[in-house]
């Protein structure tokens, strides 16, 4: 272990303890102006630590990702940082591929997410009553959540390999194509195979969550819907539905902006090719960034993606009255 | 269709549903495994692809140990995530319990401060840290992986945490204060013990967190002796020549922690996913 890492965790320790022993110091004190002082300072000394980390954490890279998107920022050339106006916003928007990779990125999202939903909400119902090794049954299905979308990407990419994946070789022996085919070559073809993993990755989430939801419905309203001859289909769109929509708004919104951010599973199933073809913009932008290290390009794209996400942040507030419930 | 016949095509129907489900999660790591553990010729045989392995070997698990030094990055790993996860850990305890025992001024925007931190995506950050993190000269270090994986985990253990204090009824703490248990005896003493399970699962969001991360560990870290799991096999695709067999054993063992510790702590990780993820 590097003794950076080491002298940090023991500071980490040792605040704790100096806060620890401050606290029970106060506390046997009776004065009762300080108690109350002590009193209303004290959820600020418990979160204060996570929120300072956060801001400095959070706040500092987003305005540094600002400056440098009008900047020549180059890492090849550090003598030669300067601000250049527009001119990273001029060179992005030449990119006679940065349409192709919007279309992408929206295509890869949205097929995603409808793939996970739909998915996950057929194995939530499925799941919903209990069965003898439900519990089992649940962790081997909902495996997936803990893996990593490295191996994920891994064991995607090998199967649908050109020459030697599984995938072919089953198509070809089921009849149902006579030439192999390079999944992963192929435009449109290798951004499908990077969402089928996507999918795989994120039923589970989506099933937890969904479940979750329906065993939250008290039972008596079922039985009113029996009584009054509900059929099953009447019934799930009729009191099912209803009853867990909050929970699917929410986790619909939530899990698209996490799989618009996330791009592990393209860089190790496709790195983005063939010729930027399964390239969507975060994982565009890490190219951008680590291969030609032209940091203010890169940033300037992280300004276009804030713009597309704080328009949906604010769509998503309006839609799930977040910030009016004043709390989670 | 008298109703009973109905009732059993519906179970059917459910069964069947159940076990392709089964089959589509097992599958691919069953393809994984098996390649794991085939010799090389064998894997690259496009003529004859075989679904169990002829020749069974552990010749490529002993690979990836004498050629590719799998378990230095095995030790990184491990250092980087339960440091993670213990400091996340410690810190969530700290920051659920204010936001769920008490009201100050301030508590919304910080919850959903939180919120936007999940919505910022992680490259935008993790550019400017490179930065930063060259010019305070730890670039390369585990402690540049601790810091970032810190902070990505911070918000949502937080606020995972909170929902599993607000699961206790407050009157525990009123009997114990009561009884003359100052605050601290109070939380470490009823509190904590009561949440065990919820402080595992909280343990356990932050460790698989920083074990699965793959970018900020390509950026932050340039040396092989310092590689962890994922990033030392992603340059191993690199390669000219990729040896899948080693690959797929390396993706192997690099699922089991995680793999296991999902096993034994489901119910609680189910939980904790429930309450922290439709809130935040």
């Amino acid at each position: 272990m590097d003794t950076t890492l080491l002298i940090f965790l023991l500071v980490v320790v040792v605040l704790f303890v100096i806060g620890f022993l401050l606290l029970r110091h106060y506390e046997k004190q009776n004065n009762n102006a300080a108690r109350r002082l002590k009193l209303a300072a004290q959820p600020y000394a418990f979160i204060g630590p996570v929120l300072i980390l956060l801001l400095l954490a959070f706040g500092w890279p987003l305005i540094n990702s600002f400056i440098m998107a009008f900047q020549n920022y180059k890492l090849t050339a550090p003598n030669a940082i300067r601000f250049n106006g527009l001119d990273n916003f001029q060179k992005l928007f030449d990119d006679s591929d940065i349409w192709l990779i919007i279309t992408n990125s929206f295509v890869y999202v949205i097929v995603s997410v409808l793939g996970q939903f739909l998915l996950g909400m057929i194995l939530a119902l499925a799941l919903r009553r209990k069965f003898r090794g439900r519990g089992v049954y649940q962790a081997l299905v909902f495996l997936p959540w803990a893996f990593s979308a490295f191996v994920i990407g891994l064991i995607f990419r090998w199967s649908f390999n050109g020459e030697y994946g599984v995938i072919n070789d089953l198509l070809v022996k089921m009849g149902l194509i006579t030439e192999k085919i390079a999944w992963l070559g192929t435009p449109g073809l290798s951004l499908l195979v990077v969402i089928l993993a996507m999918i795989w990755m994120g039923v589970p989430f989506f099933a937890i969550m969904i479940l979750a939801a329906l065993q939250s419905i008290p039972a008596d309203v079922y039985e009113a819907a029996d009584m009054d001859g509900c059929g099953p289909i009447r019934r799930y769109f009729a009191i099912t539905l209803p009853y867990i929509k909050p929970t699917i708004i929410m986790t619909l919104l939530l899990r698209t902006i996490w799989i618009f951010n996330s791009f592990d599973l393209i860089v190790v199933i496709t790195g983005g090719g063939p010729a930027n073809f399964s390239q969507t913009l975060p994982s565009y932008m890490y190219t951008k960034a680590f291969s030609s290290y032209d940091f203010g390009l890169a940033a300037a794209l992280g300004v276009l993606l804030i713009v597309i996400l704080g328009v949906y942040a604010v769509f998503f507030l309006r839609v799930t009255k977040y910030n009016k419930a004043g709390d989670f | 269709m008298t109703p009973r016949v109905k009732r059993n095509l519906l179970t059917t129907g459910r069964v069947l549903l159940l076990a392709l489900f089964l089959l589509g999660v097992l599958l691919p790591i069953y393809w994984m495994a098996v390649t794991s553990f085939k010799p090389h010729a064998e894997v690259i045989n496009a003529q004859n692809i075989t679904y169990f392995p002829q020749t069974f070997t552990l010749e490529n698990y002993n690979q990836l140990f004498s050629m590719y030094d799998y378990g230095q990055m095995i030790k990184n790993s491990l250092i980087v995530s339960s440091s993670t996860g213990l400091v996340v850990t410690l810190l969530s305890i700290l920051g659920g319990y204010a936001l769920a025992r008490y009201n100050f001024r301030g508590k919304s925007s910080m919850l959903l401060f939180f919120l936007i931190t999940q919505m910022i995506p992680g490259i935008l950050v993790i550019i400017p840290l490179f930065i930063l993190f060259t010019n305070a000269k730890i670039i390369n270090t585990h402690l540049s992986l601790f810091l970032f994986y810190l902070v990505t985990n911070l918000p949502f253990c937080v606020i995972t945490m909170r929902s599993f204090f607000e699961r206790i009824p407050y009157t525990l703490e009123e009997a114990a204060s009561v009884d003359g248990c100052t605050k601290w005896q109070t939380l470490f003493r009823i509190v904590l013990p009561v949440m065990f399970p919820g402080i595992v699962a909280v343990f356990v969001f932050a460790f698989i967190g920083a074990w699965n991360e793959l970018i900020a560990g390509t950026i932050f870290i340039n040396t092989p002796d310092m590689w962890t799991v994922p990033v030392g096999l992603k340059s191993l695709i690199g390669k000219y020549d990729v040896k899948w067999g080693v690959l797929m054993a390396g993706g192997i063992l690099a699922l089991l922690p995680t793999a296991i510790m999902f096993a034994v702590m489901q119910r609680f990780v189910v939980e904790g996913l429930t309450a922290g993820a439709v809130k935040g």
